[in-house]
């Protein structure tokens, strides 16, 4: 985005924006004054609402995680170090870790969304499980959503007498979903869990 | 015993991401993050599953937090907001998948979970606006539809929809005397 913000600082303070304009003006905003300036009125607006609605205490003393948090590093030398220490040794990695699969699945429930909004689909269950797979005729796309799921289940695609592993569908709240943008057409789909196939299903196109 | 420090001086320590500014968000603002998460998601556990997920990414997100972005209270509170409007959308998306899943009609309805204008300074400063500038503005603030869902269903044009919440954000700000 090359224009200023203007009345979108209002928009992008409310959390109303397109994700697509949300992104153009968070790149704007890196390198322009003038509208982290905007920004910061709008802000402001958007606190005051907030502080307007009735303040509750929050159950239990509402504290910072403990133990320390560490800041992140600038200088690029140590960051890959950091990462892995982060990522293997503090819980404070595992919050970090826990965000990008949170907002990783947040994308795949939207993509999988637009399409059982929009496309034509079809449905077939998996035998002897409470999981189904909805996909496009024409093979296109998959879409496996396990209900009442509070484990990991891996999805394995059964052709030419082999076994090929399609992904994981991981739990999310209280369904696990895979969502495959593919080129062709899978009509045998098999869930695992621990190392054994736990359902079956048949698909017709 | 380190003294309370003066606003700037805070706002300047958490920029420059010294630890102890960070305990310091949650002593400042604790309750305001909660009750902001809470007035969305309308669950004690959520809302601080929220506050913490929203300060440690602001915490670990180099120059997430710059002095030119104004207020750090403000900004924190969007922050807050913002991740609680995301976590909703994913809750309704993911019951729509339930029910498309269970091969129940859909519903469109909208997540009934929290009765969202409480009879509150925000309700009565909303009632000095304009009905224009104030329907849009309600449905983006309690409602969280996108401008372009707002524009849809008040049937007006994208770019009035805009200027009318604009307008009417500045206004109301300024009547709940909103400083930067």
């Amino acid at each position: 985005m090359t224009d200023h913000l203007g009345e979108l600082a209002a928009l992008y303070a409310l959390g109303i924006l397109e994700p697509d304009e949300q992104r153009a003006a968070e790149e704007h905003l890196t390198h322009c004054d003038a509208c982290r300036r905007l920004l910061a009125q709008a802000e402001a607006d958007v606190a005051a609402m907030a502080a307007a609605q009735p303040q509750l205490e929050p159950p239990g003393m509402l504290r910072a995680p403990q133990p320390a948090l560490r800041a992140p590093m600038r200088n690029p030398m140590w960051l890959a170090v950091a990462a892995a220490v982060a990522i293997a040794v503090l819980p404070s990695g595992y919050l970090l870790q826990q965000n990008l699969a949170m907002h990783q699945s947040e994308l795949m429930e939207s993509q999988a969304m637009a399409r059982l909004m929009t496309g034509p689909h079809r449905t077939v269950a998996f035998a002897g499980t409470d999981a189904r797979v909805m996909y496009a005729p024409d093979g296109s796309w998959y879409c496996i959503i396990v209900r009442g799921a509070s484990a990991p289940f891996h999805v394995m695609w059964s052709h030419d007498g082999t076994q090929t592993m399609l992904g994981t569908a991981m739990p999310h709240g209280d369904i696990a979903l895979l969502y495959l943008p593919k080129s062709h057409r899978m009509d045998q789909l098999s869930l695992m869990q621990d190392g054994h196939v736990v359902g079956q299903a048949q698909l017709v196109f | 015993m380190r003294l309370a420090p003066g606003d700037e001086a805070f706002a300047a320590a958490f920029a420059a991401k010294e630890r102890w500014a960070f305990d310091e968000a949650y002593t400042r603002f604790g309750k305001l993050l909660y009750s902001t998460a809470y007035h969305v998601l309308g669950s004690p556990e959520d809302a601080q599953d929220c506050v913490h997920d929203a300060l440690t990414r602001v915490w670990r997100s180099p120059d997430s937090y710059l002095r030119s972005r104004g207020a750090l209270r403000s900004f924190l509170t969007v922050c807050v907001r913002n991740e609680a409007i995301t976590r909703l959308r994913s809750k309704v998306r993911r019951r729509k998948l339930e029910e498309r899943v269970a091969a129940e009609p859909a519903e469109n309805e909208e997540l009934g979970a929290i009765d969202v204008i409480e009879r509150d300074r925000l309700r009565a400063a909303l009632r000095s606006l304009p009905p224009e500038q104030r329907r849009p503005l309600e449905l983006a603030y309690f409602e969280y539809k996108t401008h372009v869902e707002i524009a849809r269903e008040l049937n007006e044009p994208l770019g009035t929809v805009k200027s009318r919440i604009a307008l009417g954000l500045r206004k109301l700000g300024t009547a709940l005397g909103a400083s930067e």
